[in-house]
C-alpha cells in the first residue's frame, strides 16, 4: 500500500514543479539558476524571499488548553531566539541574511484534529519557510509532520518525545526535534534502577497519554533486556483519582521499583497514595519529565521525600553563564514572567538556531537583495547539523531526524528536584545515543 | 403507569401478539443475562484459582474492600445530591459534579493560606470546619442559583429539556471555572492531625478515610431525620409526591425546590472538602467523573431514596475496587483496572433491565 | 415618564453588571480585545463590554403582557427604564474595579487567573478609578437609553436596524472567510476589510449595515406585496423558483473549495464530519424523542473499523506492525461494512435499554460512549486497536489513484456523505417511518395503543443514527488518517447535542446552521478556541429557555411543542409570538395575589 502512496506524491510534486515551471518561464530570470540550484525542477522548489519581505517562520504549539503553558514556553523562546539575531536580548529583533524574521502563531490543541488544523493553514501559505512544533506529539505523528512535509516545510520540535515519531518507516523526512527521544530517557531509567540501585523486579502505571505509554513500554523492554523481571504493568485513566486497587494489585508482585511516566496529577496521586501502602512504603518510587512540576510535588505532599525523575539534565546548562546570566532575565524582562523550569524553550530556541545556521548555508543571496532558498537543500543541511553548540548541549541530527542524540539524562531525587530548589543536583546523569539503546537492548 | 398496568392493559391481545412478533427483547434479555453470568462466575473462578504467583492474597482482598468502602462513602455523598433533586423534581441534575467541584476550589484557597500560615498544622478541626462552611456556602449558592436560572422557567417543559440544560451548565461551570482559576491541578494541603493510618480491627485505615466514612455515614443518618421529621423536609417529600396537591395544601413549591439545591449542594460541599483531603489536590475538571460515578451509584441503588444513594454509593466504590481484579484477572485481560469503568457501566445496564428502580428503587417505567 | 419601570431597571442592571464582571474574568474580554471588528476601534471585547448594559435595558424595557394584552412601554418610560439598567450596570463594573483598585491586581490574581493588568486596562480605559467609574456608569446610561428606546419602537424600524447590525457583526466575524473568497474571485477586499487589523474598515461596515438593512425592508416589502396565501406559493412558479435556487446553492456548493482555499476547505471538511453527527443524532434526539448521550460510540466505531478493513497500522512503541485482524479492502468496499456493524451494534446496545425512562436511557448511553472509548484505548484490545498509540496510515479512500486527504478534495467526499445523509434523513422524516417516531415521541403509550411497535421503532431510530454516525467517523479517520483514542471522549457526544439542540430538533437545516455555528466558527477565528466549551454550554442553557425550538424549527415538531404549551403552560410563548417576547413569568408573579 505505501509503495504507490508514495510513487503518487513524487508524482503529484513532479507535476506542480512542471506547473511551476511553466509560470516561471514568463517571470524575468531571477537568481535562481545562478549557483547550480534550478527551483524549477528542484524537489519541492524554493521559497523566493523580495528584497524587502520578512523571512516567514511559524510556531505551531499548544496555545490552549491544559498544556497551554508548554506551548506559550516554547513561543517565548522563539521570540527571544529571534530578538538574539543580532547578539543581544534588546527586544529588537534582529535580521537573517538582511532579513527580518516573521513569526505567526498558531495553535494545535495538544491533539490530533488540532494539529491538522493548525498546519492546513500554515502548509497554505507557500512563502513560510520552516514551522517550529508541535507541543505534542499527537498533534505531530501522521498529522502535522505530514501536511507540511508534503509541502517540503521543516517541521522541528522543542518538546514531542515520542519515539515514533522518528521511527524507521514512520518518520516524515522533513521533521526533526531539539528534544530527546524517549527511547533514552526510558533506557537511562532502567539502567540506574537496575545498575545504580540494583532493583530487580519493577512494575509500570501510565495513563492512557501516548507519551506516557511509549515511555513505560521502553522502560519495561530495557529493563527486561538487562535481566531484571516485570512484575506487572497497569493502565489508568488520566482521570483518574483513586489508585489504590491499581497499586494493591500492583503489590503482590513486591516490585522494587515503581515507574509511573506521567502528568502531574497522576504522578502527585500515585506517589501520595503508594507511600501509604506497606507495599511501596520502601520501594523505589521513579516519575518522569512529565511529573516534572511543582504541582505534582504538592499534591504528593510528605509522601515526594525520596522520590525520584528523571528528565532532560537542565542542570547542565543552567549553570551556564549565558543561559543563567542573559537568557533568563530576558525571558522574565520581556514576557514579564520567570522562565518556566522546563527545558521547552531551551529546546526551541536551539532548534530555531540550527535551522538559520541551515538556511544560512543554503540560501542564495541574490542581487537584487532578494532571497531564493531551495527547500530540499534546506531539510538536507539541518539534517546535516553536526556538532553544534547550544544552550541545552552539544546538537547532532540523525537521519531520521532527532538532533539531541547525546542529551544528558538526569534523575532528580525529591526535595532535591530543581521544580523546588533551582540549585538542586542530580543524583545521576548519563547520556546515550540512539544507537547505543538499539544495539544494546534492541530497542 | 407501571409495566403491570400496561401489561393488563394489552392482556386481551396477548395471543395475538405472540404470534404476529418474535419477542426479540424477551430472547435478547435471557441471552445477556446467561452470557453475564457465566462470564462473572467463570471470571472469578479463575480469578481465584490463578496459581499462587501470579493471583490475589487474602490481604489483597482485604484492601481492596477498605479503598472500595472508603471511594465509596465519597460516592454515595454526591449521589445523595442527585437523589433528593431527582425525588422532587424527577430530573437529573447533571451539573451536580461541578457544584461539588466549585465547593471543593473555594475552599483550597482557604486550605491553602491556612496550609501556608500553618493555622491548618495547629488548629485543625476550627481549620477544617471554617473549610466546609466555605465549601457549603459556595456549593449551595451555586446550586441555587443554577436552579434560578437553568431549571426554574423548564419546569413545566418535557423532561429531555431540564436534562440537557442541565448538561449544558455542567460544561459551563467546569469552562467557568477554568477560565476563572486557571487549567493547572492545584495541590490541597492536609492537617498534620489527618496523616498516616488508623489501626481499625487490624487493618490500617488512613485517617482521611475514616474520616470520609465517619462524616459520610452521619450526613446520611442527618439527612434521613431531616426528611422525615423536619418541617422543611415534611414539605419536600410532599411536593416530590404531588407538586400540584402540595402546593393547594401551601406548601411554597418553589421555595421548597430552592431549599432541596441548597441541601444538595450542602452534601456535595462536605463530599467536595472530603475529596480534596482524600486525594489532595483541586481542579477544574475534578467534577466530572466522580459525578458520573455518583449518579450511576444513586440510579444503581435506586434513585430518589436515601438508603438507595448511600447503597448505591458503596456498592459501586467496591465493584470498581474488586470488580476488575475479580472478573476480569482470570481471563488474564491485562492492565484489568482500565477497564473498570466498563465493569460499573455494565453493572449498571444489566440492573436497570432486570430491576429498572435500581436496588431499592420502585419500579416505574415512563415514557420520556 | 409614567409607567417608567425603574426598580425593575435596576435589577435587570445588577444582573447585567454581574454578566460583565464573569466576562472579565473568565478572561473573555481581555482576550477578544484583540479580534477587531470594524476599524481598529471596534473589538469583539468592546463588543462584550456594551452588550450588558443594552441587553438589560431591552430586557427591563420589553413590553409585557398584561391582561391579556400586549402592552408597549411609550419611548420616555421606556428611555428611563433602560437609564436605569444601563447606569446599575455601570455602577457594577465600577464597583467591581474599585475593588481591584482597594485589594490590587495581584492579590485577586493569585486566586482568578485571568485578571490582569492587562484586563483592569481595557476596562478601565486606561483611566483612574474615577474616571473609568464616571465613564461606566455615563456610558452606561447612554447605552441603556438606546436599549430601552430600541425597545418601545415599532417592529418595522427595529427589525432593519437589528438586521443591518447583525450584518455587519457576521461579515466582521468572517474577516477570515470572505477576504480569501473576494480574491479567488479576482475581487478586491481593501475596500470592506482592513489590511492590518483583520476586521471591517468603517466604509465597509457602513455598507455592511446598509445592505443589510435594505435588503431586510425589500425583503419584507416584496413578501407583503405577494398576492395570495400559501396555497399560491406552492405553486408552479414557486417551486421552480425553489428548483433554481437548489442548483444555484449546489454550483455555490460545489465550487466553495476552489473559491475559499485549502485553509477554508479544512474547517468545512470538520464542519461536514460533525454535520453527519448532528444529522445522525437528530435521528435519534429529533425524530424519535429518545436522548443518546453516548453517540460517540458510533464515531469511534466508524472510525476504527474502517482504519482496520482498510489495512491500517498499528503504532506500536518500537515500530509499527499490523493488527492482528485487518483486511486491505478499499475504502468503498469497507464503507458499508462499516455502516451495517454499526447499525447492528445501534441495536444491541438499543435492545436492552429501550424500556428505560429517558433520563435513565440518557447515562445508560453514556455509559455506553464511555465503554467504546476505554474498549479501543485499552492494553486488552491493544494488538487489535493499538491502545493508547492508536492506528496510523488510515487510506486516503482513493478513486482511480487519487486520494481524498488534501482539504479540498476531502470536502467533496464530505460534501458526498452530506448529501446522501440529508437526502436519507428527509425521507426519513416524511415517511411512515417518520410519522411513527412523531406519534411515538408525543405519546409512547398512545403510539403503542394505535399498534405502533415502539421497540421496533425505537431500535430503527438507534441503527439509522448509528449508521449515519459511524460514517461520520469513516470520514473522521480518512481526513486524519490516524485514529486515536483521544478523539472520541464525551465531549463529542456534547458538542454533536449541541448541534442538533441550536439548529432545532428535528429540523435539517437546523443542524447545517448548528454545524456551521458551532465547528465553523471556532475554527475560522483561533480566539474563539479557548472559550468554546463555554460557550456550548451557554448555548445549551440559552437555547432551551429561550427557544427551545431551535435557530431553524422543524415546523412540525414546533407544532407539537406550542400544543404542549397549550396543554401544560405558556414555557414557550416566547417562541411562539417571534418578535414581541411577552414576559411571562414576570407577569404570572404579579398575577398572584
Amino acid at each position: 500500500m505505501r509503495e504507490p502512496r508514495w510513487l503518487a506524491r513524487v508524482a503529484l510534486v513532479a507535476v506542480l514543479a512542471l506547473v511551476g515551471a511553466a509560470c516561471a518561464e514568463e517571470a524575468p530570470p531571477g537568481g535562481g539558476g545562478q549557483q547550480g540550484v534550478d527551483c524549477a525542477t528542484v524537489e519541492f522548489g524554493c521559497v523566493e524571499v523580495g528584497a524587502d519581505e520578512p523571512i516567514k517562520i511559524a510556531a505551531l504549539q499548544t496555545l490552549t488548553g491544559d498544556a497551554a503553558a508548554l506551548g506559550q514556553d516554547q513561543v517565548y523562546g522563539l521570540r527571544l531566539a529571534i530578538d538574539y539575531l543580532d547578539g543581544s536580548f534588546d527586544g529588537t529583533p534582529g535580521q537573517i541574511l538582511g532579513h527580518d524574521v516573521e513569526l505567526v502563531e498558531e495553535d494545535e490543541q495538544c491533539t490530533a484534529e488540532g494539529g491538522q488544523a493548525g498546519a492546513t493553514r500554515l502548509a497554505a501559505d507557500p512563502k513560510l519557510v520552516a514551522v517550529f512544533g508541535t507541543t505534542c506529539s499527537s498533534a505531530a505523528l501522521g498529522v502535522a509532520d505530514t501536511i507540511l512535509g508534503e509541502q517540503g516545510i521543516l517541521l522541528i520540535s522543542g518538546s514531542n518525545t515520542n519515539p515514533n515519531l522518528t521511527a524507521e518507516g514512520v518518520h516524515n523526512p522533513f521533521y526533526a526535534r531539539t528534544a530527546h527521544n524517549d527511547k533514552i530517557q526510558g533506557a537511562v531509567v532502567a539502567e540506574f534502577v537496575y545498575n545504580e540501585l540494583g532493583a530487580r523486579k519493577a512494575a509500570t502505571i501510565n495513563d492512557e497519554s501516548p507519551y506516557a505509554d511509549a515511555l513505560a513500554a521502553v522502560f519495561r523492554a530495557v529493563f527486561e533486556a538487562l535481566g531484571g523481571e516485570i512484575t506487572g504493568f497497569e493502565k489508568v485513566q488520566s482521570t483518574d483519582t483513586e489508585f489504590g486497587p491499581v497499586l494493591t494489585r500492583l503489590a503482590e508482585g513486591r516490585p522494587d521499583v515503581l515507574y509511573y511516566p506521567d502528568f502531574p496529577q497522576v504522578c502527585g496521586l500515585v506517589t501520595a497514595q503508594a507511600r501509604d501502602m506497606p507495599a511501596f512504603a520502601d520501594a523505589i518510587l521513579v516519575g518522569s519529565d512529565g511529573c516534572a512540576s511543582k504541582d505534582a510535588l504538592d499534591l504528593a505532599g510528605d509522601a515526594a521525600e525520596g522520590w525520584y525523575r528523571s528528565g532532560p539534565d537542565t542542570t547542565g546548562f543552567q549553570g551556564g553563564d549565558f543561559y543563567q546570566n542573559e537568557f533568563l532575565p530576558a525571558y522574565l524582562d520581556q514576557f514579564g514572567v520567570d522562565a518556566a523550569l522546563s527545558v521547552f524553550h531551551a529546546h526551541i530556541y536551539d532548534a530555531f538556531n540550527i535551522w538559520k545556521e541551515a538556511l544560512e548555508k543554503v540560501a542564495i543571496e541574490n542581487d537584487d537583495g532578494s532571497l531564493t532558498i531551495p527547500r530540499m537543500a534546506l531539510r538536507d543541511a539541518l539534517f546535516q547539523t553536526s556538532g553544534y553548540q547550544g544552550l541545552t548541549g552539544t546538537i547532532t541530527c540523525t537521519e531520521l531526524g532527532d538532533c539531541a542524540t547525546d542529551v544528558v539524562i538526569a534523575i532528580f531525587q525529591a526535595p532535591g528536584w530543581p521544580e523546588l530548589d533551582p540549585k538542586a543536583e542530580p543524583v545521576y546523569t548519563d547520556t546515550k545515543s540512539l544507537q547505543e539503546v538499539a544495539e544494546q537492548y534492541g530497542v | 403507569m407501571t409495566r403491570a398496568a400496561t401489561e393488563g392493559l394489552s392482556g386481551e391481545g396477548v395471543g395475538l401478539r405472540r404470534v404476529e412478533r418474535f419477542p426479540i427483547r424477551r430472547v435478547l434479555l435471557v441471552l445477556v443475562s446467561v452470557i453475564t453470568a457465566l462470564f462473572v462466575v467463570i471470571g472469578s473462578w479463575k480469578t481465584l484459582t490463578l496459581p499462587a504467583g501470579r493471583g490475589y492474597s487474602a490481604g489483597a482482598w482485604r484492601d481492596f474492600l477498605v479503598l472500595g468502602v472508603a471511594q465509596g462513602a465519597v460516592f454515595a455523598l454526591i449521589a445523595l445530591g442527585y437523589s433528593l433533586v431527582y425525588g422532587i423534581l424527577r430530573m437529573i441534575n447533571f451539573a451536580h459534579g461541578e457544584v461539588f467541584m466549585m465547593g471543593a476550589y473555594a475552599s483550597y484557597f482557604f486550605a491553602a493560606a491556612y496550609g501556608r500560615s500553618g493555622f491548618l498544622d495547629r488548629s485543625p478541626a476550627l481549620a477544617l470546619l471554617i473549610l466546609f462552611a466555605v465549601a457549603i456556602v459556595v456549593s449551595s449558592s451555586v446550586a441555587v442559583l443554577l436552579e434560578r436560572v437553568a431549571y426554574r422557567p423548564l419546569r413545566r417543559a418535557p423532561r429531555l429539556v431540564p436534562l440537557i440544560t442541565a448538561i449544558g451548565a455542567s460544561l459551563f461551570l467546569q469552562h467557568a471555572a477554568l477560565g476563572l482559576f486557571g487549567a493547572q491541578t492545584q495541590g490541597y494541603p492536609r492537617p498534620d492531625a489527618l496523616k498516616g493510618s488508623w489501626s481499625i480491627l487490624g487493618v490500617p485505615v488512613g485517617r482521611v478515610s475514616a474520616l470520609v466514612v465517619l462524616v459520610s455515614a452521619a450526613m446520611v443518618l442527618i439527612l434521613s431525620y431531616f426528611v422525615r421529621s423536619t418541617k422543611l423536609g415534611k414539605s419536600m417529600r410532599a411536593a416530590a409526591e404531588d407538586q400540584e396537591i402540595a402546593s393547594l395544601m401551601g406548601i411554597n413549591v418553589d421555595r421548597v425546590i430552592m431549599l432541596t439545591f441548597a441541601v444538595g449542594g450542602v452534601l456535595a460541599g462536605v463530599a467536595g472538602v472530603l475529596f480534596a483531603l482524600r486525594f489532595q489536590f483541586v481542579h477544574y475538571s475534578m467534577g466530572f467523573a466522580p459525578g458520573i460515578a455518583a449518579f450511576t451509584a444513586a440510579v444503581l441503588g435506586g434513585i430518589g431514596s436515601i438508603a438507595g444513594a448511600a447503597l448505591g454509593g458503596l456498592a459501586l466504590g467496591v465493584l470498581q475496587s474488586i470488580g476488575p481484579a475479580l472478573f476480569l484477572s482470570g481471563f488474564n485481560v491485562p492492565s484489568p483496572f482500565q477497564l473498570k469503568d466498563v465493569v460499573t457501566f455494565s453493572v449498571l445496564v444489566l440492573v436497570l433491565i432486570f430491576r429498572p428502580g435500581g436496588i431499592l428503587g420502585r419500579e416505574e417505567v415512563q415514557k420520556l | 415618564m409614567s409607567g417608567a419601570r425603574l426598580r425593575e431597571g435596576a435589577r435587570a442592571g445588577l444582573i447585567g453588571g454581574a454578566v460583565f464582571v464573569f466576562l472579565g474574568m473568565v478572561g473573555m474580554i481581555a482576550n477578544f480585545a484583540g479580534l477587531s471588528l470594524v476599524g481598529s476601534q471596534v473589538t469583539l471585547g468592546l463588543v462584550l463590554m456594551l452588550l450588558p448594559a443594552l441587553i438589560a435595558a431591552a430586557t427591563a424595557a420589553r413590553p409585557r403582557v398584561e391582561a391579556g394584552e400586549v402592552r408597549r412601554l411609550p419611548t420616555p418610560a421606556a428611555a428611563a427604564t433602560g437609564i436605569a439598567a444601563g447606569a446599575v450596570t455601570g455602577a457594577v463594573v465600577a464597583a467591581a474595579l474599585l475593588v481591584v483598585e482597594v485589594v490590587t491586581v495581584e492579590r485577586i490574581r493569585s486566586v482568578f487567573v485571568s485578571v490582569s493588568p492587562t484586563l483592569v486596562g481595557i476596562v478601565a480605559f486606561h483611566r483612574t478609578w474615577a474616571v473609568a467609574a464616571a465613564i461606566h456608569v455615563a456610558g452606561g446610561a447612554v447605552l441603556g437609553a438606546a436599549g430601552g428606546a430600541y425597545r418601545s419602537l415599532a417592529p418595522d424600524v427595529r427589525r432593519p436596524v437589528a438586521v443591518g447590525l447583525g450584518t455587519v457583526l457576521v461579515l466582521g466575524l468572517l474577516q477570515r472567510l470572505v477576504p480569501t473568497i473576494l480574491f479567488e474571485l479576482g475581487l478586491r477586499s481593501d475596500w470592506l476589510y482592513s489590511r492590518t487589523t483583520l476586521g471591517l474598515t468603517w466604509p465597509g461596515a457602513g455598507l455592511a449595515f446598509a445592505a443589510g438593512a435594505g435588503g431586510w425592508v425589500i425583503w419584507r416589502r416584496r413578501r407583503r406585496w405577494q398576492p395570495g396565501g400559501p396555497l399560491e406559493r406552492l405553486a408552479e412558479g414557486e417551486r421552480a423558483t425553489r428548483i433554481a435556487l437548489g442548483a444555484v446553492v449546489l454550483v455555490g456548493l460545489l465550487a466553495l473549495p476552489l473559491l475559499a482555499g485549502s485553509v477554508i476547505s479544512e474547517i468545512l471538511g470538520l464542519v461536514a464530519v460533525f454535520l453527519l453527527l448532528g444529522l445522525g443524532l437528530n435521528v435519534v434526539v429529533g425524530y424519535a424523542g429518545l436522548l443518546d448521550l453516548g453517540y460517540v460510540a458510533f464515531f469511534a466505531v466508524g472510525a476504527y473499523f474502517t482504519a482496520l478493513l482498510t489495512g491500517a497500522d498499528i503504532v506500536a512503541v518500537l515500530g509499527t506492525a499490523e493488527p492482528a485482524f485487518s483486511l486491505h479492502l478499499s475504502f468503498y468496499a469497507a464503507l458499508p461494512i462499516v455502516i451495517l456493524l454499526a447499525a447492528g451494534i445501534g441495536i444491541l446496545i438499543g435492545a436492552p435499554v429501550l424500556r428505560l425512562r429517558g433520563d435513565y436511557l440518557a447515562i445508560v448511553t453514556l455509559g455506553f460512549g464511555e465503554i467504546a472509548r476505554i474498549v479501543f484505548a485499552s492494553e486488552w484490545l491493544q494488538p487489535v486497536a493499538g491502545g493508547a498509540q492508536g492506528l496510523r496510515a488510515v487510506t486516503p479512500a482513493p478513486i482511480l489513484g487519487i486520494g481524498f486527504r488534501q482539504p479540498q478534495r476531502f470536502y467533496y467526499l464530505a460534501l458526498a456523505a452530506c448529501l446522501l445523509a440529508i437526502f436519507v434523513s428527509r425521507r426519513l422524516a416524511d415517511s411512515r417511518i417518520g410519522r411513527a417516531w412523531t406519534a411515538m415521541r408525543e405519546d409512547e403509550q398512545v403510539a403503542e395503543a394505535m399498534g405502533i411497535s415502539t421497540v421496533k421503532y425505537k431500535l430503527l431510530a438507534f441503527a439509522i443514527g448509528g449508521a449515519v454516525g459511524s460514517l461520520g467517523g469513516a470520514l473522521f479517520a480518512v481526513k486524519l488518517s490516524t485514529v486515536q483514542p483521544d478523539s472520541f471522549t464525551i465531549l463529542v457526544s456534547i458538542v454533536a447535542l449541541a448541534i442538533v439542540i441550536l439548529g432545532g430538533m428535528g429540523s435539517i437545516p437546523g443542524v447545517v446552521v448548528g454545524a456551521l455555528v458551532l465547528m465553523g466558527l471556532p475554527g475560522l477565528l483561533a480566539q474563539f478556541e479557548e472559550f468554546r466549551l463555554l460557550i456550548y454550554g451557554a448555548v445549551l442553557i440559552a437555547v432551551m429557555i429561550l427557544r427551545p425550538q431551535g435557530l431553524i424549527p422543524n415546523v412540525r415538531r414546533m407544532r407539537e411543542l406550542k400544543e404542549e404549551e397549550r396543554l401544560q403552560d405558556a414555557w414557550l410563548r416566547a417562541g411562539e409570538q417571534a418578535g414581541e417576547e411577552p414576559e411571562v413569568a414576570v407577569a404570572g408573579e404579579e398575577a398572584r395575589p
